[in-house]
């Protein structure tokens, strides 16, 4: 309890609205930082598009055509129109994850409410598109898959409205403790230091901790990735009907 | 015994377990995955990134156990 208080978020500047709890506090300052980020990474690379890319241009190029082709090919039809929110999705996330990273800076994607918010932005947009494509009625029908005999279909429909809700749930406590137990990790390492009171223990806590922080940038990686493609699943999903 | 130690006890255990589990299971998602590997070098791309999906999901289970454990080990 001690230990892991040090993960928590502290108030910067005491917001009050109309009764909501809108303190602005460091989760805050990295959410908007992210933003800034990603918006001024994608402003100045696109200034001057070279036919033969730079550096810069090139990684993004890189990873938006990975995004292009593995992930967005599972819309067979709307890929044009959904692309720049899954590529949103993915720097978005992927900028918050590696923030966090960084020494002195706090995380943002640790925390269960700003997971929690992305899971239900994704699961409103799933659940608009799939409204809109079929229907109201039509949506209904297309959750149960179809050709099935009336009873089993009427079975299946609870089973389908209950995995509709914990797919974002889901995806909101993934990536929450994957970044969480990243950091709980590197904060139980550092902390054998405050244990033992002695410095001969010093180099098991550093190369340990470097180790992990490798790990955590595979991981934060991974996660932005997974986060993207499970949204794209859902989202064909929705559409397609099953 | 107070609730506490067992509440501790209880983190520990359900973390262990669900440790367990997870090994199991990316185990043997792995070494399928090698075998497709082995068996046909070409679709070694699309055999990786399947497994990594499917590590993720198997991972998210354990993370459920964590997340519950951590609740009990702070109270």
């Amino acid at each position: 309890m001690n230990v892991l208080d040090h993960l928590r978020q502290e108030e910067i500047y005491p917001l009050k609205i109309g009764g909501l709890d809108l303190n602005i506090t460091n989760g805050v300052i990295t959410l908007w930082l992210a933003a800034i980020l990603v918006f001024v990474i994608f402003f100045y690379l696109s200034r001057r598009l070279k036919l033969i890319p730079g550096r810069g241009q090139n990684i993004i190029e890189i990873i938006i055509l990975f995004l292009r082709d593995e992930v967005a090919s599972q819309l067979r039809h709307g890929r044009e129109t959904w692309l720049p929110f899954i590529i949103a999705i993915f720097f978005f996330i992927l900028i918050n994850n590696l923030l966090g990273l960084i020494p002195g800076m706090s995380s943002s994607t640790s925390n269960i409410n700003v997971t929690a918010a992305l899971a239900l932005i994704v699961f409103a947009i799933v659940q608009i598109a799939g409204v809109v494509k079929h229907g109201l009625l039509g949506y209904l029908k297309a959750l149960v898959p179809s050709g099935l005999p009336l009873p089993i279909a009427i079975f299946m429909f609870p089973i389908e409205l209950v995995s509709q809700l914990a797919k974002p749930f889901s995806l909101a406590v993934r990536l929450f403790a994957n970044m969480f137990a990243g950091h709980a990790v590197m904060l139980m390492l550092l902390s054998l230091i405050f244990l033992f009171r002695n410095y001969f223990i010093l180099p098991l806590p550093v190369l340990g901790n470097t180790v992990v922080l490798a790990f955590e940038i595979f991981v934060c990686f991974i996660q932005a990735f997974i986060f993207t493609y499970l949204t794209t699943l859902y989202i064909a999903t929705a559409i397609e009907g099953h | 015994m107070e609730p506490r130690m067992i509440a501790f006890l209880a983190a520990g255990l359900g973390m262990g377990g669900a440790a367990i589990g997870t090994a199991i299971g990316i185990g043997a998602l792995a070494g399928k995955a090698m075998e497709g590997i082995a068996r046909q070098p070409e679709a070694a791309g699309k055999i990786q990134m399947s497994m990594i999906i499917a590590i993720a999901f198997v991972e998210a289970i354990a993370l459920y156990a964590l997340v519950v454990s951590l609740i009990l080990a702070t109270k």
